[in-house]
This record gives C-alpha cells, sequence and structure tokens, in this order.
C-alpha cells in the first residue's frame, strides 16, 4: 500500500497539470528569425542587390524575327522570279543561315512549328503564341504566292545543303517520287507523336533534326554525324533531306502547287535544248516542263538558259517566267 | 484550248483559295487562343541539389551537360535576401579541405571559379572573421553544375543558392533535353512571370 | 574520455511524453530535465519517467532552471516564469529589447536573455530592470547568427560563454560586457576546429568549468577544456543528419543532454570510465 503511495501522487500531479493536446497544436513553429543578415546589421550603407530574373526575350524581338522572315521571303521571291538572279539568292541563303541559323539558334523554326500548330488545334489546353503561328503560317502563304522560296532563300537547314551542292547527280523520276512520300510519311509520324497526350508527347522533329547541331556547335554526337553524312551525300545529290525527308517540305510542296506565280517554261520561247534540265540539281524540271512542287527557286536554270541571256541583254520577253496558273508540265 | 486553260485556270484559283481560307482559317483559331509564352523553369522543392531532406547525396549535373545550347542554360543563382554572408561559406569553399594560413580553406567548390567573394558593409579591419561577405555568381562562367546549390543546402547552408532557367538564354525548346534527363522530374513550364516562393 | 548514449527519451510520436512538431530546449535543476516543445514544457526525471506537462502561452524557443527551481522559457518577445510543479509565476516583457529569446542564463542574482532577433545578450536584474547589452563594444550589428539561434551559458564564476557561429569560436565575456577571450578556429577536418559555415550552434557549461558545445552539418557534440582544448567528440553519429540548433545541458551527474531538433528526442550521454567518479 504504502508503495502505491508514491504513484498515486505522480498519477495526482500528471492529471493536474496535463495540457490538452490540441492546445499546442494551434501553434505553427515557423523559420525562428529571418536568419539571413539584416541591411541594418551589415551597415555602411548597403542595399542587398537585386537577384536578375531575365524574362524571355522581349516581344519586340519577336515581332522583329517574323518581320525579318517576311522580309526574306519577299526578297527571295523577288530575286528568284523577277530579278532571276542567283546570286543574290545565295546573298539572301547566307544571310538568314547567319541569322535564323547561329543567331537564333535555329529555334523557333516553322519545320518544328508544325508540331506545336498539330498540338494547340487538337488539345485545348496547350496554345501557342502569336509569333509562332506567324512563323508557321507564312512561308506556306508565300508557297501559295510564289512557290517554294521559303526553300530558296530562307530555310537554314535547306541553305546549307544549297551552299554544298556540287556535282547533282539526276535520281530517276521513279525513285524520286518514290522517296519523296517519305517526307509525308514523316510528316504523319510528327503530328502524330505530337498530338499525344502530354505525359507522352515527344517532338520527334526537334529530336531528330540532323542540322541544329551544327549552328549550336553541340549535340549528339550521333545526330552531327548524320547531318554530315547528309551534307556530304548532299554534294553529290541534291538536298536530299529537303526533298525526300522534309515534313514542313511536304505541306510547302502541297502549298506551290497552287501557287499564283512560280516557276514556268513558257513552251513558245523555249528553244527544247535540255539545258535548263541539265542544270537542275533537284529533279524539278522534267521534260522541258517546270515540276513546281519539287522547284526550289535556286535559279540555276537562269543561269544555264542561253533565252534568259539573250533576253537580259536584249530585254524581249524571257523563255522562263513567272506566270499566273497557266504553266504547262504539272506532275 | 482556251476553255481548258480557262477550267484549269478556275480551279487553280479555286485551290487557292481554298488553301488561303484553310490557313486563315487555322491562323484565326489559334490567335484566339494564343498566350503568353511558356518557359521552362526549375522547381527548387524537387530538384536534389537543393531539394530539403536530400542530405548526403552526390551532385546531379545533368542541368549543365544536357542542354543543347554550349553553355547551358541553367545557372546557379544566389538570393542574395536569403544568403547569410559567412565568412566561412560552404558553397565557396570546399570546407573539407586543408586550412590555409589564413585560416581559411584552401580549395574551393565551384570547378570554373565563378563566385566572386567580397566583404561588404561595416568592415572590422583587426578581424576579418568579423565581417560579412558577398557571394557573387559569375553568369557567364556559371554553367548550372550545382555545386555549389549542394552546399549551400540546408543544414550546410542557408539554401540561399538554386537552380535557375534564365530565359534570355534558355531556347525553349518544345522538347527541353534537361527535362527529359532530370530524374526528379523537376522541370515543368510556367509562365516565366510568376516569381518563384 | 568517453561517453556513451544511455537514452533517448521523448521521440516522435502522439504519446504524453512525445512531440509532434518540434523540440527546442532543454536545461536541467533539481534532478529533473525540463524541455520545451510543441508549446509545451514536459518535465523528465533522470531516468526518462514523464512528471508533469504543461502548456506555454507561446511556442517555448528556450528553458532554464534557475536557484529557486522555478522554470523559465524563453518565447517570442517575451520570457514566461512558471512554478516547480506548473502555474504562471511571472512573464516578462520587453518590446525594444526582447525579440526571439534562444537563451537563459542566471549569474550573480542577474538574468540573462540572448535576443535573436537583434542579436544581443541582455542583462536584467531581478526585477526585470534592463542593465546592459552583452557583446555590442566588439562589435556592430549583434552576433553573427546565420542559424537563427544566439545560445550561451554562464559558468560558476558567472563567466558568460557565448557560442559565435559566425566566428567559428566561443567567446567569454564578464557580466558587465567586457571580452575575457575566446577559443576555436575554423576548420573543415580537425575535430577540435568548428567545421562549416557556422558552427558552434549551442554552448553549455558544467560544473568544472568545461565548455560543452553542438554542433550542425555532420551534426556532433564536443567537450572543450576551460583553456579551449578538445577533450572529447561526445556523439558524431547519433543525431539525424538534418539537426541543427541542438540545445544542451548538463545535469549534476555530467550526463550531457542533448535536443535532437529532427528526430524530436532528447539523447542522454554519461560518460563512461573513472570520469563520472571525478
Amino acid at each position: 500500500m504504502s508503495r502505491l503511495i508514491p504513484v498515486g501522487r505522480a498519477l495526482l500531479l500528471l492529471l493536474a497539470l496535463d495540457a490538452t493536446p490540441a492546445l499546442a497544436q494551434q501553434f505553427q513553429y515557423e523559420r525562428p528569425v529571418e536568419t539571413a543578415p539584416t541591411e541594418k546589421a551589415i551597415g555602411q550603407g548597403y542595399v542587398t542587390p537585386k537577384v536578375q530574373h531575365p524574362r524571355p526575350r522581349a516581344a519586340v524581338w519577336q515581332i522583329v524575327d517574323v518581320a525579318l522572315l517576311a522580309v526574306a521571303l519577299g526578297v527571295a521571291a523577288w530575286l528568284a522570279l523577277w530579278r532571276r538572279q542567283r546570286g543574290g539568292l545565295v546573298a539572301v541563303s547566307v544571310a538568314c543561315v547567319a541569322y535564323f541559323g547561329f543567331y537564333r539558334e535555329g529555334c523557333v523554326c516553322p519545320i518544328g512549328a508544325t508540331q506545336n500548330v498539330a498540338v494547340a488545334l487538337v488539345d485545348p489546353a496547350y496554345a501557342v503564341p502569336h509569333y509562332v503561328i506567324a512563323i508557321f503560317v507564312l512561308p506556306l502563304a508565300a508557297a501559295l504566292l510564289f512557290g517554294r522560296v521559303f526553300c530558296a532563300g530562307v530555310c537554314p537547314l535547306g541553305a546549307i545543303q544549297e551552299l554544298v551542292t556540287l556535282r547533282a547527280v539526276e535520281v530517276p523520276a521513279r525513285v524520286d517520287k518514290a522517296l519523296g512520300a517519305l517526307k509525308w510519311v514523316y510528316l504523319g509520324l510528327a503530328v502524330y507523336y505530337a498530338v499525344l497526350p502530354a505525359v507522352d508527347r515527344d517532338f520527334v522533329i526537334c529530336r531528330f533534326d540532323p542540322f541544329v547541331g551544327l549552328f549550336r556547335f553541340t549535340g549528339a554526337a550521333w545526330l552531327l554525324m548524320v547531318g554530315g553524312a547528309f551534307l556530304i551525300a548532299g554534294a553529290f545529290v541534291g538536298r536530299p533531306y529537303c526533298r525526300w525527308l522534309c515534313p514542313y517540305g511536304a505541306l510547302l510542296s502541297a502549298f506551290s502547287r497552287y501557287a499564283w506565280r512560280s516557276f514556268s517554261i513558257t513552251p513558245h520561247r523555249e528553244l527544247d535544248c535540255g539545258l535548263c534540265q541539265g542544270a537542275c540539281p533537284y529533279g524539278a524540271i522534267e521534260e522541258r516542263r517546270a515540276v513546281r512542287t519539287a522547284c526550289f527557286a535556286c535559279g540555276r536554270c537562269y543561269r544555264s538558259c542561253p533565252v534568259h541571256h539573250a533576253d537580259v541583254k536584249g530585254g524581249l520577253a524571257p523563255a522562263l517566267a513567272p506566270s499566273s496558273g497557266a504553266a504547262s508540265g504539272e506532275p | 484550248m482556251s476553255q481548258e486553260h480557262t477550267r484549269r485556270e478556275v480551279l487553280g484559283h479555286a485551290a487557292r483559295g481554298a488553301a488561303l481560307a484553310g490557313l486563315g482559317g487555322i491562323t484565326g483559331l489559334l490567335w484566339m487562343k494564343a498566350n503568353a509564352t511558356y518557359a521552362w523553369s526549375i522547381d527548387p522543392a524537387r530538384c536534389i541539389d537543393s531539394k530539403l531532406g536530400a542530405v548526403g547525396v552526390e551532385v546531379c549535373e545533368r542541368c549543365s551537360t544536357e542542354c543543347v545550347i554550349a553553355l547551358s542554360a541553367v545557372r546557379a543563382v544566389n538570393e542574395f535576401s536569403r544568403c547569410g554572408r559567412c565568412y566561412v561559406c560552404p558553397a565557396y569553399f570546399k570546407i573539407t579541405s586543408a586550412v590555409g594560413p589564413d585560416g581559411l580553406p584552401s580549395e574551393k567548390v565551384c570547378p570554373r571559379d565563378a563566385i566572386k567573394r567580397e566583404p561588404i558593409g561595416w568592415i572590422d579591419a583587426d578581424d576579418p572573421a568579423n565581417n560579412f561577405y558577398e557571394y557573387t555568381i559569375d553568369e557567364k562562367l556559371c554553367n548550372g553544375c550545382g555545386r555549389c546549390v549542394l552546399q549551400c543546402k540546408e543544414p550546410a547552408g542557408l539554401g540561399s543558392i538554386v537552380l535557375e532557367v534564365r530565359h534570355n538564354a534558355c531556347l525553349d525548346c518544345n522538347r527541353c533535353a534537361i527535362a527529359q534527363a532530370c530524374p526528379e522530374n523537376a522541370f515543368e513550364r510556367l509562365p516565366p512571370v510568376t516569381p518563384r516562393p | 574520455m568517453e561517453y556513451r548514449l544511455t537514452r533517448r527519451i521523448g521521440g516522435k510520436g502522439a504519446a504524453p511524453h512525445q512531440f509532434h512538431e518540434a523540440l527546442r530546449g532543454v536545461a536541467t535543476g533539481g534532478g529533473r530535465v525540463c524541455v520545451v516543445g510543441d508549446a509545451a514544457v514536459k518535465v523528465f526525471s533522470t531516468e526518462g519517467d514523464l512528471l508533469g506537462q504543461w502548456a506555454t502561452g507561446l511556442p517555448g524557443e528556450s528553458v532554464a532552471v534557475d536557484g529557486e527551481r522555478r522554470i523559465w522559457v524563453g518565447q517570442r518577445q517575451r520570457v514566461e516564469v512558471f512554478h516547480p510543479k506548473g502555474g504562471l509565476a511571472d512573464t516578462w516583457r520587453d518590446p525594444e529589447r526582447l525579440g526571439l529569446v534562444t537563451a537563459i542564463g542566471f549569474g550573480g542574482g542577474d538574468v540573462f536573455l540572448a535576443d535573436a532577433t537583434a542579436r544581443w545578450i541582455r542583462r536584467y536584474d531581478a526585477k526585470g530592470r534592463f542593465r546592459n547589452n552583452i557583446g555590442d563594444r566588439h562589435r556592430k550589428g549583434g552576433f553573427d547568427i546565420p542559424n537563427g539561434v544566439l545560445d550561451f551559458a554562464i559558468d560558476a564564476q558567472g563567466v558568460l560563454h557565448v557560442a559565435n557561429p559566425g566566428m567559428h569560436r566561443v567567446e567569454r565575456y564578464a557580466a558587465d560586457g567586457t571580452l575575457l577571450g575566446h577559443f576555436g578556429r575554423f576548420d573543415g577536418r580537425d575535430p577540435s576546429g568548428f567545421p562549416g559555415c557556422c558552427n558552434p550552434t549551442n554552448v553549455t557549461v558544467d560544473g568544472t568549468g568545461r565548455v560543452i558545445v553542438s554542433e550542425k552539418a555532420g551534426p556532433r557534440v564536443k567537450v572543450y577544456d576551460p583553456a579551449g582544448e578538445l577533450v572529447a567528440v561526445v556523439a558524431d553519429a547519433a543525431f539525424d543528419a538534418g539537426a541543427k540548433n541542438m540545445d544542451l545541458a548538463v545535469d549534476s551527474e555530467g550526463r550531457i543532454h542533448v535536443v535532437d531538433t529532427v528526430r524530436l528526442e532528447l539523447c542522454v550521454f554519461s560518460p563512461s570510465g573513472s570520469e563520472a567518479a571525478a
């Protein structure tokens, strides 16, 4: 019995003093004090420097990019179809490689924008900024008006392939057409992977772009080698990526079919010499007639045409001229 | 012949018109929907270099190695208002290295020497340990390797340095290579103006 | 000299002797161990039995037991004084001088309170009248405490031992604020030095004048002799790796009580060997 008394006292103590746990839970233990030293403590008029959180490029630069794209398209169209000058086109290409390729590091490009537009159309939670819409639509609109002038002087991926074309072999038409179907397959795959739900979504055009690593001087080793292989092949087969793989090129070829003004060979003036067909590295002239969907507006045909040279000197109506719709030799 | 010509012309015009209308439709649809640019951001609560509770981990360098640009768009950023301004900063000095003659560790954490240390405020000329020091990260040198971030994390430091995507350098790729490689899934697309808590 | 972990008191949980949110301070006196956490004071015997508990007005940051065995609890902007069995005896407030009170000490009839907000130690007389600050003669702007806690202890001679983590040393002050000396230096490798950015975080003294400190980031507890030489490393693997600001107390038998702020438990280390008999 005597042993119970201390226990009883302890119990009494507990009961008398025990606070309900609910009281304690009201209080939040936070970080004790502002543990970093204050400006006053550091003294001597010290002011905490503001941490910079730079915003992305200001909207005005995005507008500049779109404007430059529009201007480049216009200038390329003018050079290709009215001035009919290859030298000017090369100059525009080099300028676009420098700006859109090296300076802007190849992003945002219309080829990749295809995926973003596809997603934005399908996914209600996804939207693209205005300038991406513009970058996607402008070359297509230009194709509707003037043919593939984007490929001619603006696209940096095309331009570097264009610049390495040395001696192009002629690819048989059937092979050309068969390979050309590949770009529709690629387009389909790109759109498919882009419109998948967000967790599975994959931007395959961005992932497998073989040339962008050359503009950024860095990238996956295997992809850089593929890019290099395309360029080496491009010395002997004109612009293989553009003709047979580019998914945006598939759209451009479809749109350029109905171009308002584009290349054609005027039947009543041409000499049937075939020099233009030999000069075209891209198989865009078949049976002495222009194939609009394949024409990259490079201007090599002008250089080889004797009538064109005579015209330039003599000022007569040229044999190779932009004409409205009444083009012959459509596929 | 002229009739064929005309029919072809009409068909051509019609096709062109339809294509233009299609383009215009897509443009209109997307234009109404277009929103502000979203950009990639890192959540410091998920990033393993700054995540609380992950003590004793190895530094995760993927932010510096995976970016598609040569100098990664991710940099370490010191939130000055939360920095302790310590005499011996564990993110600046390698605190396990041998102590030099001045009483400070002899080695530094940053492999690219991107952190600058300067005394600030009221200076005690007799005792350098009695002063506050400002630690500034030079963004031209920092490549986002995360070593300083890991050392600054609590409890060793106060956690004022975090890895941040610098939006003026980031290309905002559709498919961010670092986001794919991040083991903690710390990357997400956010409106860039929202300040991180 | 060696120490063994002999007991863990408390822990995380809902039982009366456990804590669920925070554990902040420990003090010994009169054969009992008082801890504050979860806005309550819990009193344990040295064997670890819960003897009593009561709520405090605000979350308690520090605790001390005075000569009359009253329990002083430091809180935000005030100090509450309780009778030994509970029951509020007094409340001290000083709006200009008391921010977060992270340490309390007694010496020569005066009460010393550590204000972690302004980062000074304030000296008051027994009636609560302010007498002087400690530390403001030797620096501007307060002690450098990046961890947010200012801790000190008073030895039998009335000398204050203050942990100065920013300068990696323990400083000794007289009650009027005169700096008497300091020991300690930064060292990331040598155990006798203080590693990291800001160590030691907490300090206490025992009856023989030995100074016991706790550190963070590689949390450990060490014992120094009055001259500043390292005597023992009490423990460097017993705590959660994230624990910091671990409060310390020594009882009359030389046992060291350490608060593990992450696991919310009190670790008791007893000296082994002949030291206990000394």
